[in-house]
């Protein structure tokens, strides 16, 4: 029987309901969506005492305000909103048990584009192929497939949950305006002239306004492909950053389509993709080429390095 | 089937673009086959069919990346013994034109046709389901005769209604949700292709065979009621 544990007093710009995905339904032009942080996402969650990959509430932006309706655990971490809890500052990543009656606000985000608060057992959802997470194109899964509105009930979960888990300063994500995105060469990256693929691996883009769950657009130098050439739809993942041939490259989130047409440049390493989750428009994003053996090193060392706060997270997942 | 090549896709994934593989729609289903059966390698943990493409990703702590290359070839150069699904046939009621086909009048007229020998030419053949991907349940369904083949729209629409038909190059298609979409829309249909609450909720898989029926405004209001 699901209890109802807030409401929403003002909905915040997109706050949706997301868990770890749906992974393997790609073949039925199924998005693997879920959080698009995946790594603060899974930090909040252990925060409060929840396995890694329990239904939170990713807010994107500027975040909502809350009344709780019974008493239970809550986190937050990814993007500072500068929450209040009354008038309590939150601090990131720390446990904090709350009354029916308690207010949390969150506001704009300055640094960094998305916020996560995780409720001790997890918040109920509409569920599909395995997963609480929102697709919002599709109106699958969360709180009736849609973003939070004023109203909204919120129920918690079931989900098993332990005591709130310290999560070490070394461990907690550093979010900023300029960032390295590694990334290995794409399928497609042997089709661009030499002066472009110097151009994607040196110069400087920046974030356009246009960016959603399904993808960021980048401005910045043109990455053309060659005149004329085309390209069958094939398979396309997070990750994958595409240069269409206007020359404006763009990166590939949780929710973007499952195929393309487009050339694919490079793939974002597994263990930068969280950063895509945090990308403000305006932001300054350089991409770094790497091998693919030493990407696997990297998720491999990162992975072992989360296991014992993190329990089965894996950046490869 | 061989690979003509197989290159990394990112640090865990693998992207084999086919041989033998110069009409379209032949070259989506292969393709589909040949990812069905790497599904259910274990380590495995996406399988994905283009049109003339397979790729794969693999967990990295369950395989390493040249077992992943490995059984991703031997899955081609097996393509020809692999089982084949039992190929469904299925009829689409559509309503050519009008509201449920915006585009259709003025696509007919690029081509040269007008607009009943165009339906006729669309409705007369059929088509069998390529790839699926760009939105859960959207079919590429091909290969549309040449004489129908026309380019998307320069700019797409911001929302398309569920179940319109559209074409766009070498494929007609059949959007089962609201979405935005580039596609041409000629008609729409009444049934639902991708619905998330029935136990199944895809009608169509790679391979099948879809032929369309006119229908009239009438019959598509009463279809769409029931």
């Amino acid at each position: 029987m699901s209890q109802d544990v807030a409401e929403v007093v003002t909905p915040g710009v997109q706050s949706t309901i997301q868990d770890a995905g749906r992974a393997g339904f790609r073949h039925h032009g199924v998005p693997h969506g879920g959080a698009c942080d995946i790594f603060s996402f899974a930090l909040t969650n252990r925060a409060a005492g929840n396995p890694w990959n329990t239904p939170a509430l990713e807010c994107t932006a500027t975040g909502p305000i809350l009344r709780f309706t019974c008493s239970t655990t809550i986190t937050l971490g990814g993007a500072d909103m500068k929450a209040q809890l009354g008038n309590v500052s939150i601090t990131p990543y720390r446990a904090y048990d709350v009354q029916k009656g308690d207010t949390l606000s969150l506001g704009p985000a300055q640094t960094g584009l998305r916020t996560y608060i995780a409720f001790a057992g997890g918040l109920e959802g509409d569920r599909f192929l395995g997963s609480s997470s929102t697709f919002l194109p599709a109106e699958i899964g969360g709180l009736h497939g849609r973003a939070l509105r004023t109203g909204d009930r919120l129920a918690c979960g079931d989900s098993p949950c332990g005591p709130p888990c310290e999560i070490p300063e070394t461990l907690r994500p550093r979010l900023a305006h300029d960032w390295v995105l590694r990334a290995t060469a794409g399928p497609d990256f042997e089709i661009f002239s030499d002066p472009a693929r110097a151009a994607f691996f040196a110069d400087a883009f920046t974030a356009s306004p246009r960016e959603s769950r399904m993808g960021i657009e980048l401005t910045g130098p043109l990455v053309t492909p060659p005149e004329g050439f085309s390209l069958r739809s094939g398979p396309v993942f997070p990750g994958t950053v595409q240069c269409p041939p206007a020359g404006t490259p763009f990166v590939l989130l949780a929710d973007a389509q499952t195929t393309g047409g487009y050339p694919r440049m490079a793939q974002i390493i597994d263990a930068d993709l969280w950063i895509t989750g945090q990308i403000r428009p305006g932001d300054r994003i350089w991409f770094h080429a790497i091998d693919p053996a030493l990407a696997r090193t990297i998720a491999a060392q990162r992975n072992a390095y989360c296991e014992s706060v993190m329990p089965g997270f894996s950046f490869n997942a | 089937m061989t690979a003509a090549a197989i290159i990394p896709f990112g640090e865990r994934g693998w992207l084999a673009t086919l041989a033998e593989t110069s009409e379209p729609t032949e070259a989506g289903i292969r393709a589909a086959r040949i990812a069905d059966q790497l599904r259910s390698v274990p380590g495995f943990s996406d399988s994905v069919g283009g049109i003339g493409s397979v790729a794969v990703r693999f967990d990295p702590a369950k395989l390493s990346a040249d077992e992943a290359r490995d059984q991703l070839e031997t899955a081609i150069n097996a393509e020809k013994q692999a089982p084949r699904r039992a190929r469904q046939k299925i009829d689409i009621p559509v309503c050519y034109g009008g509201e449920h086909g915006p585009d259709l009048e003025a696509t007919a007229s690029l081509l040269g046709l007008d607009r009943e020998r165009f339906i006729a030419m669309h409705a007369e053949q059929p088509y069998r389901v390529a790839m699926l991907g760009f939105a859960p349940g959207f079919t590429y369904l091909g290969t549309l005769d040449e004489r129908l083949q026309a380019a998307r729209r320069a700019t797409p629409r911001p929302r398309v209604a569920p179940g319109s038909v559209a074409i766009a190059g070498e494929f007609t298609g059949i959007y089962p949700l609201p979405s935005p979409g580039g596609w041409r829309l000629i008609g729409q249909t009444p049934i639902s292709l991708f619905n998330p609450h029935r136990d199944n909720p895809f009608s169509l898989f790679a391979g099948d065979e879809v032929c369309f029926k006119p229908i009239s405004e009438d019959t598509f209001a009463q279809m769409a009621a029931s």
